[in-house]
């Protein structure tokens, strides 16, 4: 199954990266969410590699579908973790950022 | 107006006759400023120099409005003093130097006009003020090449310094560590930031040692970022530990209320070295002989 504005790929046993596309619309997050932890859900994943290279700038709005999305997977007993954060996208998260992410953060996936 | 042309056509006539011994002239005065004890030019570059000065004044003086400072003609005699101030700058020389020298070839060149003519330029207003207007114009485009450049170094030393005040250094593979030595301010906070996220992404960095032990002073905004960059760089997904906190440093975070939770702190940069090796699982040991 596609997902519109997103690469979902199975990278090994029970481990998934997501690859965010420029089309991606956050304004959807219901129906998107539910396709991607759908998706995860069905192939017994564990783990879910949201791979921010391609996103200069995380503001508050892009936050929130970050966190939602984490909570989501929360409570699906599936672990999200952030990979290949920017810089800049770095630099204005923790401008405004008060509590620990709901997230995990790593450089990339791990080997 | 009619007169200040007369003025100029006359001088323009007067220099073309004798330009061969004004030239001369006035490579004394070069030779005197730049040649005597500091040895800023050499006589050949003092010659060149004097006779380029002396061809620019002629074409000056022979320009449709020798009057006009706005002239290409007179444009190239600025030029022509502001590389010499530049020129002087670089090698050491200083900006009352080539002032001076301006004055001087002010009056050198009255003094050698009025020798060869046989005329006293001293009792006529016109040709003192006609070279007065323009030397004094040369004389700020001096002042404004020595600011100009005197700016340029200022920016370039502190660059220098704000690059050499804040080394990130790759101590092991993976391992950064950034001394912080001096008085953290917001700005320098922002630039070190800066520096280290770019650092991280570059060289892949699992840990970053933050060493405090050259910090004396702290403010709450500055503390503020501080803490800041530990949750950037732990949002990047490397390990950020913090190391030599002061005492009064550490009492300042408490009292401005700074919460600590999630930041990895160590009382020395070897102890947070230690740590960041325990992380990424090496092990550094004694070799028993």
């Amino acid at each position: 199954m596609t997902i519109p504005g997103v690469h979902l790929t199975r990278i090994g046993k029970g481990n998934f990266l997501l690859e965010p596309l420029r089309s991606m619309n956050i304004q959807d997050q219901g129906t998107l969410m539910r396709d991607i932890v759908a998706q995860v859900q069905q192939e017994q994943g564990l783990c879910l590699y949201y791979d921010l290279n391609g996103v200069p700038v995380i503001d508050p709005v892009y936050y929130g579908w970050l966190d939602k999305l984490a909570r989501t997977c929360q409570a699906l007993n599936i672990k999200m973790i952030c990979i290949n954060m920017q810089p800049t996208a770095a630099f204005t998260l923790s401008n405004f950022l008060t509590n620990k992410p709901v997230f995990e953060t790593a450089l990339s996936v791990p080997d | 107006m009619v007169q200040k042309k007369e003025t100029s056509e006359k001088l323009a006539a007067l220099f073309s006759l004798k330009i061969g011994n004004i030239s001369t002239q006035l490579e004394e005065t070069g030779r005197e400023f730049f040649c005597a004890d500091n040895k800023l030019m050499d006589e050949d570059e003092v010659a060149d120099m004097s006779s380029e000065f002396v061809s620019l004044i002629a074409s000056l003086l022979s320009s449709k409005d020798p009057q006009k400072r706005t002239s290409p003609q007179f444009h190239a005699l600025e030029t022509f003093f502001s590389g010499l101030a530049q020129r002087m700058l670089m090698r050491g020389g200083n900006v009352e130097d080539v002032v001076r020298y301006a004055q001087q070839l002010q009056y050198s060149l009255i003094s050698a006009l009025e020798q060869d003519s046989g005329i006293i330029f001293t009792q006529s207003r016109s040709v003192l003020l006609f070279f007065a207007q323009h030397f004094n114009e040369l004389i700020m485009g001096i002042f404004h090449t020595y600011l100009s450049e005197r700016e340029n170094t200022l920016k370039a030393q502190e660059a220098e310094l704000r690059e050499t005040s804040t080394p990130i250094t790759e101590i092991w593979d993976g391992v950064l560590t950034l001394p912080i030595i001096g008085t953290l301010d917001s700005s320098r906070t922002m630039l070190v930031m800066e520096a280290l996220l770019n650092c991280i992404a570059k060289d892949h960095a699992r840990a970053v040692v933050m060493d405090l032990t050259g910090v004396k002073n702290i403010d709450s905004q500055v503390s503020h970022h501080l803490i800041q960059m530990v949750r950037a760089v732990q949002l990047m997904g490397s390990d950020a530990i913090i190391t030599g906190i002061h005492p009064e440093i550490a009492r300042a975070l408490v009292s401005l209320n700074i919460d600590l939770t999630g930041v990895t702190t160590r009382a020395s940069l070897s102890d947070g070295l230690k740590e960041a090796f325990l992380r990424m699982g090496i092990h550094v040991s004694q070799k028993i002989s």
